[in-house]
């Protein structure tokens, strides 16, 4: 099961889009503070009781953590609400890190093993809720504000040659699927799991499906003779 | 739509030209990757691929963001 799609949609296994050297092993022993967690969320009654409380805590602590982070982009939320998809995110958090302990191998401190789960619980919900009641824009509206760039005179015809030859790339040499997948995440700026659900699929398949048109897109320009590191960014 | 804007937009239509992990590979790695940068090792060596796909993916990359500012300290509830 995919941490990345906890409640909804059952996650397809994507471990590698490309394939990668093999990283180093993992360290061997957990840290004191990591070994009592697991020691007291394995026991039975009032100290499992006790740890199962102190990780809620920590994982509401997290959540909140990122609704502070986001709600500047949700003006139209009220703050009960926020205070509602911490806790859900913390509660829905609590069940994902008890149902993988066994998987937790001591790559990193427990608590930061388990804040992850609190911060993708809360994202995911807080990325929803943004779209929520919104149509998902599958077309490539973006496009017209390219038509109108300002650019520096000497930038202006290479990049006018690569957009242009990128916009042709799309609608040829991609699948529909593709061309959908590519224009709402990359041009249009839709959230990838609110489109996997939106399809009913998983981001980890999305993500799949956008690296593979990406790699088309790279191989096409390659051919055409056009140089690309020097004309994109990606943050 | 100024040029930062634009090769932008095409960094997310062209994604990362490195070897990159999937969504499911870099939450997996996540929390060993952020505590390694924030302890000033090189985090990229230990964990090849994460860093392209966050480069790739904005979500992860929120996700990421938000693990490293929460594990650091540098933001207060």
């Amino acid at each position: 099961m995919s941490a990345l799609q906890p409640t909804t949609v059952r996650a397809e296994p994507v471990q590698a889009v490309t394939p990668l050297p093999a990283a180093p092993t993992l360290p061997s022993q957990l840290d004191p503070e990591s070994r009592e967690w697991l020691r007291s969320l394995r026991a039975e009654g009032a100290d499992h009781d006790d740890a199962v409380l102190r990780l809620h805590a920590l994982l509401l602590r997290a959540a909140r953590f990122e609704v502070a982070r986001r709600r500047h982009s949700l003006p139209h939320v009220r703050g009960d609400d926020f205070d509602d998809i911490a806790l859900q995110a913390a509660d829905d958090a609590l069940v994902s890190v008890l149902a993988r302990l066994d998987s937790f191998r001591g790559a990193s401190r427990f608590t930061t093993w388990a804040y992850k789960f609190a911060l993708l619980e809360a994202a995911v919900k807080l990325r929803k809720r943004a779209w929520q009641g919104r149509e998902i824009p599958l077309e490539a509206e973006g496009w017209n504000l390219f038509s109108s760039a300002t650019l520096e005179p000497d930038d202006e015809v290479e990049q006018s040659e690569l957009l242009e030859t990128v916009r042709s790339a799309i609608d040829e040499v991609l699948t529909p699927h593709q061309r959908r997948v590519l224009v709402a995440v990359a041009l249009n700026g839709v959230p990838i799991d609110v489109l996997a659900e939106r399809l009913s699929t998983t981001r980890g398949a999305l993500y799949k499906t956008l690296h593979d048109a990406r790699r088309k897109l790279r191989k096409h320009l390659d051919n055409c003779g056009l140089s690309l590191e020097s004309s994109t960014e990606t943050r | 739509m100024e040029r930062g804007d634009l090769s932008q937009t095409l960094g997310l239509l062209l994604g990362p030209p490195e070897r990159e992990v999937g969504c499911d590979a870099c939450f997996e790695a996540l929390d060993r990757y952020v505590e390694l940068e924030v302890s000033g090792q090189d985090p990229d060596f230990v964990v090849p691929g994460l860093r392209a796909h966050l480069e790739g993916c904005p979500a992860c990359r929120e996700e990421h963001e938000s693990l490293h500012a929460l594990v650091s300290g540098e933001e207060i509830l």
